[in-house]
């Protein structure tokens, strides 16, 4: 009985040790993780960031370089073209 | 013989306690008032008046709902919410206020700290009479308890009536528990539960020790085979501990059981709010989830290093004795499981309550925040490893009479280092960091976080702007305006906090504490307008900044 006792005192206990070490701390990491990403400060962060990175483009001379700029016209006006062709179906 | 020199030893004891009475007294009023005082104020005027009520003491349940009305803070959290809060210190020190008609504020929490100190105090001795049972060392156990009462973070907060206060009373019951262990009376036995049901009431920590208590029972019954005498004081000590938790706590009067459930099934929803951030080691994690290193990390940065070598050295001396008798218990036993006399079976209790605590906050992902102030009850387990190496040492150089001397020598520089760090961080002992921390490892932890500094700022603005008004914002999570009440009722006037509203603040108060990510959210940003123009730093600790407008 006492011999069993002591047995199942410490098989309990390195089972739970055991669970918490490995399946515990890896939750606990994951949940941080999500917690981080989703935190209203990170979302105002990015929000801040975006408008800074808008500042920046604004006040520089040429926004896109001229090879961008014509893929980009030639892609406005494929979509532009689509879009009236469907509108007349 | 033997008798005299206990008493050149009493009295050299009566004499060191003196000592640290004196210097306490003249320097206790230094210390500023901490944010959660108003609350324990408040929580004790209502209970109170909740037991003058059903005792029908008119006067009393009369003076105690006109304090109330007067005590008006829109930040303060709601004491009808935040109920369940242990009443064994708020209400007596509550009916003092009334008793000695104490109408000065600031001398209300003086009171409050000076008694704080003293419960403090009367533990140390009981930690005292706990070494010297295990020890009988007489330099060794004084040299322990003064490194009990002068553990830089422990001293400053024992006047803070919190987590201290539990300490004390925690001690006071291990104890009893340690003398139940030698030997077992219905005298002992009701003085644990009643020291047991304070601790409980205090901190739902205290459930630790009737459970240490029934293991202890457990493993005695095996080797005496009398299952029925120790289950005989089990109920005893079972009964009345359950009568003195009702009798302590007037939040169960109402309804004990359902009520009593409800202190454990609160235990999350009360905790502070769950989006707070806390600063550690430079990150802003959440309190809900801190790292498995939190706990430890904060023990090893803020406990003087000589302490806790010793500790470290102690408890793997100690784990490595115990793991020895677990593996060699047999069927027939000749001794005991763990222990081979009462001195083992003391520092086997001390073990398990120690390692029983620290992995059960591990397994159930105990929530923490302010450094490890929830459980500066571990200091007890801290300072008694210490001593037990020490005492190693000792037997081990017994022959040896140089490295005998060498090692006491090492205790006595860490008393000395203790009251030199009481010294030069006063009174903000409670933020005390070790030695080997650079400057700016230790400001990146939480720093002022209990706010007494707000008492400094307050007179540090008045006697360089002798007369003016002033407003004044907070770039912190710190309800600075509760730290008015440190500071005479005339002098307030001159002030007038704004939070975080800047442009219509003079000056703006900043330390490192923000329940926000800082470098992510800009709440507690100085703006552009200001400039620094004081700093208050404790040994390289940031304890709080001024910024004033430029004109």
């Amino acid at each position: 009985m006492r011999i069993f006792f002591y047995k199942s005192i410490l098989v309990f206990v390195l089972f739970i040790l055991a669970i918490h070490f490995s399946f515990g701390v890896i939750k606990k990491q994951v949940k941080n993780e999500y917690i981080n990403l989703i935190s209203k400060e990170k979302v105002e962060y990015i929000k801040d960031k975006i408008r800074e990175e808008l500042r920046i483009g604004i006040e520089k001379e040429i926004l896109i370089n001229a090879e961008d700029a014509e893929l980009l016209n030639n892609y406005i006006i494929k979509l532009k073209t689509e879009l009236e062709k469907n509108k007349n179906k | 013989m033997i008798n005299k020199r206990k008493n050149s030893q009493y009295i050299f004891l009566s004499l060191t306690y003196l000592i640290i009475v004196i210097a306490v007294l003249s320097t206790f009023r230094d210390l500023g008032i901490h944010i959660e005082e108003k609350f324990h104020r408040m929580n004790g005027l209502y209970w109170l008046n909740y037991i003058a009520q059903i005792f029908n003491f008119e006067k009393i349940s009369l003076i105690t709902e006109i304090k109330m009305k007067e005590i008006s803070d829109y930040t303060l959290s709601s004491v009808q919410r935040y109920n369940k809060y242990g009443v064994i210190f708020d209400v007596p020190l509550a009916l003092i206020e009334i008793i000695f008609n104490v109408e000065k504020i600031e001398n209300v929490y003086h009171i409050k700290h000076f008694f704080s100190f003293i419960i403090f105090l009367i533990s140390s001795f009981f930690f005292y009479k706990i070494l010297i049972t295990r020890f009988n060392n007489f330099f060794l156990c004084l040299a322990g308890t003064i490194l009990f009462i002068t553990s830089p973070r422990i001293f400053g907060d024992s006047f803070l009536y919190k987590d201290v206060l539990f300490l004390s009373f925690f001690n006071i019951a291990l104890y009893f528990l340690l003398k139940l262990s030698d030997n077992l009376s219905l005298k002992d036995i009701f003085y644990f539960s009643i020291f047991s049901a304070i601790a409980f009431n205090l901190r739902i920590f205290g459930v630790f020790l009737p459970i240490t208590f029934f293991l202890i029972i457990i493993i005695k019954s095996f080797s005496n085979k009398n299952i029925y005498y120790y289950s005989k004081f089990y109920s005893f000590y079972l009964l009345s501990l359950i009568c003195l938790i009702i009798i302590f706590s007037p939040y169960l009067w109402s309804s004990p059981l359902t009520n009593f459930l409800d202190i454990f099934l609160s235990l999350r929803k009360d905790l502070i709010d769950p989006n707070i951030k806390i600063l550690f080691n430079n990150e802003f994690i959440n309190n809900r989830n801190v790292p498995e290193t939190y706990l430890l990390t904060w023990i090893f940065i803020s406990t003087p290093i000589i302490t806790l070598i010793l500790f470290l050295l102690g408890y793997v001396f100690y784990f490595k004795r115990f793991i020895k008798r677990f593996i060699n218990i047999e069927k027939k036993q000749i001794y005991m499981d763990f222990w081979r006399g009462r001195n083992e079976q003391k520092d086997f209790i001390i073990f398990l309550i120690l390692t029983s605590f620290y992995l059960s906050l591990l397994v159930f992902n105990s929530p923490f925040y302010n450094g490890w102030r929830l459980v500066y009850f571990l200091n007890i387990f801290i300072i008694y490893f210490s001593i037990y190496q020490v005492n190693n040492f000792i037997i081990l150089y017994k022959k040896n009479n140089l490295k005998k001397k060498i090692i006491l020598f090492f205790i006595t520089a860490s008393v000395v280092h203790n009251i030199i760090c009481l010294v030069s961080y006063h009174p903000y002992q409670s933020y005390y960091f070790s030695e080997i921390i650079s400057d700016l490892k230790k400001n990146s932890f939480e720093g002022d976080y209990h706010g007494i500094s707000g008492k400094d700022f307050f007179l540090k603005l008045i006697s360089d702007n002798k007369g003016k008004k002033m407003s004044v914002a907070i770039a912190s999570h710190t309800p600075l305006h509760r730290s008015l009440e440190s500071i005479n009722f005339d002098l307030r006037k001159n002030f007038e906090v704004v939070g975080q509203e800047y442009k219509n603040a003079d000056f703006i108060y900043k330390n490192n504490i923000s329940e926000v990510n800082s470098n992510l959210n800009k709440k507690y940003n100085i703006p552009n307008n200001f400039v620094k123009i004081y700093e208050l730093d404790v040994n390289g600790i940031k304890i709080y900044e001024i910024f004033q407008k430029i004109k």
